[in-house]
């Protein structure tokens, strides 16, 4: 696990050349930008100054007409050759070389980083966290590797399902739902199990009432489990299609593991057990491991900001003590 | 002829919650001995283990030969069969105790926790360990929902009737729930 120290350390004196090299290009961006948009709205204006001026009853229509045509073209095509000036093409796929991935490799030399590639929908459903059915699935910045006997897999993603309504004029609507954005982490378990156990944010609280709906859960084939950690029980249901292999998942330690992990996190957490497997889903806002454009690259609580976010997720493996291997699972 | 009719259908609303008392309380019995068997088919996992670990150990550990004969009688009895459900758990706690106690020794024979056939057994033992308590702990949950059946109104009412009793929970023995003193470990 390394420190933030250390990764101050690493971002002086190993990131900042390229930091820097990256922020003149975004700045070189900014600037173009502000330019064409400047020169876009002067244009604007001395049209509009033209156009007032044309003194229409002088002229017949047609000739106004095409002088406005010609006036449109050549607006557009400012903008467009302006866009193109400004525009770094590399810019955004240099980010992830210099930046992300600089910071993957510090975490641990042993993960891979594929900027374009992500958790594959299969294994998102394999998961059995959502069960909705997933119309749009897209992600990226995919992060793998060994964190010591532990592989590990996680990339941001972004699952959706779509509804169509049609009004009384037959026109037909459609709209996306998110089921969810964000972190989508997976691990190899360090214990053999063949069901699935489900670990969901608890959102009904506690109660006779709140018990009776936990239950009452029959879009799963899992069961509720009713766990002894009162502290897990505030905060997460449990259901799993094994009453004793869901409690041989969860033993008390990892329960209470995951409640200290909950803290340090307190976005909506997402667990399952299938397969041997771990699957975590951490919902996200923001857009993980993106390039600002308003924001100066050298200053250090930006790039902490992705560095943590990766750390965070490599750290599952020690939170949860993955690598403990005293099982027959090497 | 009203007063009649109005009696009636008290009466059918009275058996229809008799039966779905009833049918809840046997449900949850069932679900509670099923844990038990659970229990009981991991229990037996260990069971198999036990010879293997003896023949792997004995030949290292000289002065452990007692508690050795100790864990293989303790095995043979609880494989006899024939035992009452309190008896099993007692002799069960006996054998956790036991394997517990080895397990510590095995730090003192650096031969054997560098073999790889402990390795592996150690491992199993583990597993078996973990499947167990996490059978213990199924059962409990069963037990309590059972109970809570037994004694809350209004289904402990059917549980007098049909005389449901309660069942003990697990106990975690006074020995598992002391904290691990590892300054003694070290000084020994």
């Amino acid at each position: 696990m390394k420190s933030l120290d250390e990764f101050q350390k690493f971002f002086n004196q190993v990131m900042m050349p390229d930091l820097k090299a990256l922020d003149d290009r975004r700045k070189k961006i900014v600037n173009r930008s502000a330019i064409v948009i400047l020169l876009t709205l002067l244009l604007l204006l001395l049209a509009t100054v033209i156009y007032l001026n044309l003194d229409a009853s002088k002229q017949d229509n047609n000739s106004v007409f095409y002088f406005i045509l010609v006036l449109a073209a050549i607006i557009i095509g400012a903008i467009i050759t302006g866009n193109n000036w400004a525009r770094d093409k590399t810019f955004y796929s240099d980010f992830k070389q210099k930046v992300i991935e600089p910071i993957v490799k510090f975490v641990s030399p042993e993960l891979n980083y594929e900027p374009k590639n992500y958790v594959g929908s299969d294994s998102f459903q394999r998961s059995r966290i959502f069960l909705n059915r997933i119309d749009r699935y897209s992600g990226d910045d995919m992060v793998h590797g060994k964190v010591d006997k532990t592989q590990i897999w996680f990339s941001e993603v972004k699952a959706e399902y779509k509804t169509t309504t049609t009004d009384k004029k037959g026109r037909t609507k459609t709209t996306w739902h998110t089921i969810f954005k964000g972190l989508f982490f997976i691990a190899d378990f360090n214990k053999h199990f063949q069901t699935s156990t489900v670990v969901l944010p608890n959102r009904l609280g506690k109660g006779f009432l709140a018990d009776f709906f936990k239950k009452m859960n029959f879009s799963r084939r899992e069961k509720l489990v009713k766990l002894e950690d009162p502290d897990f029980n505030k905060h997460f249901v449990v259901y799993g299609e094994d009453q004793v292999e869901a409690r041989y998942v969860l033993s008390t330690s990892l329960m209470r593991r995951i409640s200290e992990f909950r803290e340090k996190h307190p976005n909506h957490l997402y667990i399952s057990f299938v397969n041997s497997f771990l699957y975590i889903a951490i919902a996200y806002r923001k857009n993980l491991f993106e390039p600002s454009y308003f924001k100066k690259m050298t200053r250090f609580s930006l790039v902490q900001e992705y560095f943590e976010d990766i750390q965070l997720a490599v750290n599952i493996v020690e939170d949860l003590n993955l690598n403990n291997r005293i099982w027959t699972k090497q | 002829m009203e007063g009649f009719t109005t009696l009636l259908i008290v009466l059918g609303v009275l058996v229809l919650f008799a039966i779905l008392g009833y049918n809840r309380l046997v449900r949850l019995r069932n679900m509670a001995e099923k844990a038990f068997a659970s229990i009981d088919a991991m229990a037996k996992k260990r069971y198999d283990l036990i010879p293997n670990l003896v023949a792997t150990v004995q030949q290292y550990m000289e002065h452990e030969r007692s508690t050795l004969t100790e864990i293989t009688e303790m095995r043979a009895k609880a494989v006899s069969g024939n035992l009452s459900d309190n008896e099993k758990v007692d002799l069960d706690n006996k054998i956790s105790r036991a394997m517990g106690g080895i397990m510590v020794a095995v730090e003192n024979y650096p031969d054997l926790k560098a073999n790889q056939n402990f390795i592996q057994l150690q491992g199993s033992l583990n597993e078996v360990e973990e499947q167990l308590s996490a059978a213990r702990r199924a059962y409990n949950a069963a037990v309590t929902d059972y109970n809570n059946a037994c004694q809350m109104f209004p289904s402990n009412v059917f549980a007098l009737v049909f005389n449901f009793k309660t069942k003990r929970l697990f106990e975690i023995s006074e020995q598992e729930r002391q904290n691990v003193d590892v300054k003694a470990l070290f000084n020994k």
